[in-house]
């Protein structure tokens, strides 16, 4: 195969991007592929970034635009990578675009086509709190600012009856309901795996109630339910009512021991959600739960500190394990031995459990496409990670970001621009001889 | 010339014509008489951005002779660009188009129609006044320099090299030291990782010293930088014989590493050069030496405290580092020395690497004694120190390990200046942007690698070096041109005085102050056009292309008529 200066990039969240907009600006076609039906991955979901407090929509939307109008980026959204062969340098890929159902040319996203559609589902992207129509973006300010139809949802795709309302409302001929999958083949020199990770099941400690009580949050619903243009739009109230919690611990470590790795970011969100919870529940007290401090970095213990005294009660406990969330009378009552290892209890409206960050869940099946190794947590293992490259077991396939391991947004972004550099010095290589 | 000037609205479906009255401001905008003699053409169109759209606006242009044009359409951020790209095919400077946003800023948030008609009428008279004052402005591409100043030959230097270095690009590595490696090459391969093999560095160091397009000057410092991206002037100058040598590049990555904290007595830490206190560096070298662990008396210690977090409080952040490497050396002490008792005196245990906390695990797990503190001090090799729980202790030790923080070189100062590239509150290197561009600065073309950065390990300092490189590498193409910034600050002689404010104030550096004629000029290829300076002058010297006063009056004037 020759030489036709093309990269796959799997996953369009800031990582990604970035390293497709490098890569682009160096003349090189990228082709970038994303699962969801938006590009932006991961940081759009936060309000706001730490430690800046950065609006992050803010943040990443001038990178989103830029991706979506380059012209040597082919943005794949609601696409899967089918299968991966070859070798170094030559690389055949089958993408999967999903039937969409909606044009991405003709839409301008102006939204007409929502209130017709009479189903309602629940809306994944925001956590399940909230309920979406079978034609959907996930969220407002979605890029590509154009909907998508669930064809198991929706009536006249899944063959309950002849519904056309979406497609009568709207005015620009850009729905098609026969919209079928379609199956690309591109052939490129280099891959590089930014797909992302997940976040532990919370489900898995009974003893932290989770799932079973409603007032129990994970840190991504606690994102959603602080976002302006989230579920609630910004108002901080309990799942089902409208009542504000005046009392709210978060639990650090959520998963630590069982993953056996720190996430290293937990503790920074914590702080961010102490900020969030003072700046919008002014009279409420804040407990921190925790086993460690861990803000590694030069900016991140200054977060901390500068949250000032009393504004969350931190709570040292030597033993996460004998931590217990269950309902009393009026709340929650949390038990937890205190420092000198005597039990201690304390009654609160709201929990948030800082969850390990895993895996994502489609991460082996992926693995297994592409042909890399996953080191023991799962994560994408990388062959010389100890002098920072981001070349995985095979070669000409790179991992940068969350994909590889847990971080931050800084050391994410660096991941993505060094596997950027090794894929131009990759490409720039005859049979190994730089030129 | 007589002007004129070309008035489309895009309808955008019903966006726009469906919730203004598009006859109603085609026809005020055609019999509008505010801008004398100019001759308006004011139409509107189904959908400008489509190709059908495009290609008809490319017609209009060519064919009716068009002197400036108006788009009437949607937010910029969606189509400025492509009518920018429309202009740029016809005889039309793209400089003498603007796009006005009647969609998200009139139909969108405005519910009656009138209301939004009237609305969309002044923008759009705005938008003509504007364009009328608007300038024709040229690109034009420099050519660029490929090779690159990497200053410091540490780990994280020598792989920003070695990324770099092709037969079309040559590197320069200036090191101050008479050797390269720096503080890992001391370490011999203790990194907490155990992929960094013992001759990693070695090996590094030979790779770097027969590649023919790297050139490494060692007892060396960088005294002299000037120019921009692509175009780079260096003078270093040979610590020892005096000689400077002058150099060519494009792109200079700062790799200057990190300093350990030194104690003082009024930090709590008071001990002698005779007492048997370690910081991580020395004991790290010891153990990797693979000498025997001794007192200075030539004992060997039955008792070994581990102090953490020694200089957190003081600096204001936590190293990142420290525990993982102090888990490291307890570890290795055990299994040579089972004997020994270690305790570690700590606050949080924080582990970023995913491997560090199985060796805490193992620390542990081998009998090491973990007391968690509120605070630690030291006299001699006794340890003070206030647990958790508020009870206070002392406790004799034989030898004592500090696990110090690190913090930014004593050069950082010196070459923040040389450079001119800003320090943060902490004294290391600033980022263009912490989260989103952290290996670049706010000067295009220099680059902040490794611990110069910010605290970290060995491969995330190696990680950064390659991201730096991924900059470059994608950046300054071989062969390629760059093109700056068309909308730039230019300073008018007459009127500047000098004073100098506009360098304070001017982020990129782009400004010098010429001490012969008085006043100050600005480098076009340095300039961003970000106004800064714009709105420090106090004699109204500057002006900024694309965004001049009267261009910005006449539109405010014409928007509030």
């Amino acid at each position: 195969m020759p030489k036709n200066g093309s990269v796959l990039i799997i996953g369009a969240g800031i990582v990604g991007m970035k390293a497709g907009l490098m890569l682009a600006g160096a003349s090189k076609k990228v082709h970038l592929v994303e699962k969801l039906p938006i590009i932006g991955g991961k940081v759009i979901k936060n309000e706001e970034s730490f430690p800046n407090m950065e609006c992050s929509t803010c943040m990443v939307a001038p990178v989103q635009q830029e991706v979506l109008q380059n012209p040597n980026i082919e943005t794949y959204t609601y696409s899967d990578v089918e299968s991966l062969s070859g070798s170094k340098g030559c690389y055949e890929v089958v993408i999967r675009r999903k039937a969409r159902y909606i044009s991405l040319v003709n839409c301008i996203g102006c939204g007409m086509c929502y209130d017709p559609c009479p189903v309602s589902i629940p809306n994944m992207w925001e956590e399940n709190l909230m309920d979406m129509k079978a034609v959907y973006v996930p969220t407002a300010g979605s890029l590509p600012n154009v909907p998508v139809i669930d064809s198991s949802k929706c009536l006249h795709l899944n063959g309950t009856q002849e519904c056309n309302l979406c497609v009568e409302s709207c005015v620009f001929d850009a729905i098609d309901l026969n919209d079928s999958d379609e199956v690309v083949t591109v052939e490129v020199e280099a891959v590089l795996i930014a797909s992302g990770s997940g976040l532990f099941d919370l489900s898995a400690l009974p003893n932290l109630g989770y799932g079973d009580l409603s007032a129990v949050y994970s840190p991504l619903e606690f994102e959603r339910l602080f976002a302006s243009n989230g579920p609630t739009q910004g108002e901080l109230t309990l799942r089902g009512s409208d009542i504000s919690p005046e009392r709210i611990a978060i639990i650090h470590c959520a998963g630590r021991s069982e993953v056996g790795y720190c996430s290293t970011v937990c503790c920074m969100y914590s702080f961010k959600f102490v900020r969030f919870l003072l700046h919008k529940l002014p009279e409420a007290r804040i407990y921190d739960l925790y086993l460690d401090i861990c803000v590694p970095g030069k900016s991140y213990q200054n977060f901390f500190t500068t949250l000032g005294e009393g504004s969350t009660t931190m709570l040292f406990t030597p033993s996460l394990e004998d931590v217990c969330v269950t309902e009393s009378d009026s709340a929650l009552r949390i038990s937890y031995p205190d420092t000198s290892g005597e039990s201690r209890e304390l009654d609160v409206d709201m929990v948030i459990l800082t969850a390990a960050i895993v895996p994502d869940s489609d991460l082996p099946e992926l693995a297994r496409i592409a042909g890399v190794e996953l080191d023991k947590f799962g994560f994408i293992k990388r062959t010389d990670e100890g002098s920072g490259s981001t070349e995985t077991t095979k070669a000409g396939i790179f991992a940068a970001g969350t994909v590889t391991g847990p971080g931050d947004i800084q050391r994410s972004v660096i991941q993505g621009e060094s596997a950027a550099g090794q894929i131009m010095e990759l490409m720039s290589t005859i049979d190994g001889e730089k030129v | 010339m007589k002007a004129k000037v070309g008035v489309y609205v895009c309808e955008c479906g019903p966006n726009i014509a469906g919730k203004t009255d598009l006859d109603e401001i085609i026809t005020y905008l055609s019999e509008f008489r505010g801008f004398g003699d100019v001759e308006l053409v004011v139409r509107k169109y189904g959908f400008l951005c489509s190709n059908q759209g495009k290609e008809y606006l490319e017609k209009e242009i060519r064919d009716l002779g068009l002197t400036h044009l108006v788009v009437g359409a949607c937010s910029p951020r969606d189509h400025d660009s492509t009518f920018k790209d429309v202009c740029g095919k016809t005889q039309l400077n793209p400089y003498l188009y603007k796009i006005i946003n009647i969609r998200e800023h009139c139909t969108w948030v405005i519910d009656d129609m009138d209301k939004a008609t009237e609305k969309a009428k002044s923008y759009l008279r705005a938008g003509i006044a504007r364009v009328l004052y608007q300038s024709e402005l040229f690109e034009s591409p420099i050519d660029v320099n490929p090779d690159v100043l990497v200053i410091g030959g540490g780990v994280a230097g020598m792989e920003a090299a070695l990324a770099l270095a092709g037969e079309n690009r040559s590197v320069t590595i200036v090191e101050k030291n008479d050797t390269l490696g720096g503080r890992a090459g001391k370490l011999r391969g203790f990194s907490f990782q155990e992929f960094n093999k013992p001759e990693q560095v070695e090996k590094l160091i030979e790779t770097i010293l027969g590649n023919p397009c790297i050139n490494v000057f060692l007892d060396s410092e960088v005294t002299s930088v000037i120019g921009f991206l692509g175009n780079f002037e260096i003078e270093h100058v040979s610590l020892e014989s005096k000689v400077i040598t002058e150099l060519f590049c494009g792109s200079i990555i700062t790799a200057t590493g990190a300093d350990l904290y030194e104690t003082t007595e009024e930090s709590g830490f008071k001990y002698s050069e005779s007492d048997d206190v370690y910081n991580s560096m020395e004991i790290t070298e010891m153990l990797s030496s693979g000498d025997e662990i001794t007192l200075r008396s030539g004992k060997e210690p039955e008792t070994i405290a581990i102090v953490h977090c020694v200089g957190r409080e003081e600096l204001g952040y936590c190293s990142g580092v420290c525990c993982t490497v102090m888990m490291k050396t307890a570890n290795m002490i055990k299994a040579r020395y089972p004997d020994i008792r270690i305790t570690q005196f700590y606050r949080d245990i924080c582990l970023p690497p995913s491997g560090g906390q199985e060796l805490y695990a193992a620390a542990r797990s081998s009998g090491v004694n973990f007391v968690k503190v509120q605070s630690t001090g030291l006299s001699g090799t006794t340890v003070k120190f206030k647990e958790k729980n508020g009870d206070e202790g002392e406790q004799f030790f034989d030898m004592v390990l500090l696990a110090s923080a690190l913090v930014p070189s004593k050069d950082t100062p010196a070459l923040s200046e040389l450079l001119g590239i800003p320090v943060d509150e902490t004294g290391f290197f600033q980022e263009a942007h912490r989260m989103t561009n952290p290996s670049a600065t706010t000067t295009d073309g220099v680059f902040i690698v490794g611990t110069s950065q910010g605290p970290r390990n060995i491969s995330d300092s190696m990680l950064f070096a390659r991201a730096s490189a991924g900059q470059i590498l994608t950046k300054l193409l071989v062969g390629e041109k760059l093109v700056p910034e068309v909308a730039v600050t230019e300073i008018l002689e007459a009127y500047c005085t000098g004073c100098g404010n506009c360098l304070d104030v001017c982020v990129y550096g782009a400004i010098y102050p010429d001490e012969a004629r008085g006043i100050s000029i600005v480098n076009e290829a340095i300039c961003r056009g970000c106004g800064n300076c714009y709105g420090s002058c106090p004699s109204g010297a500057l002006r900024t292309k694309h965004f001049t006063n009267i261009q910005l009056f006449r539109e405010v004037d014409e928007a509030l008529r």
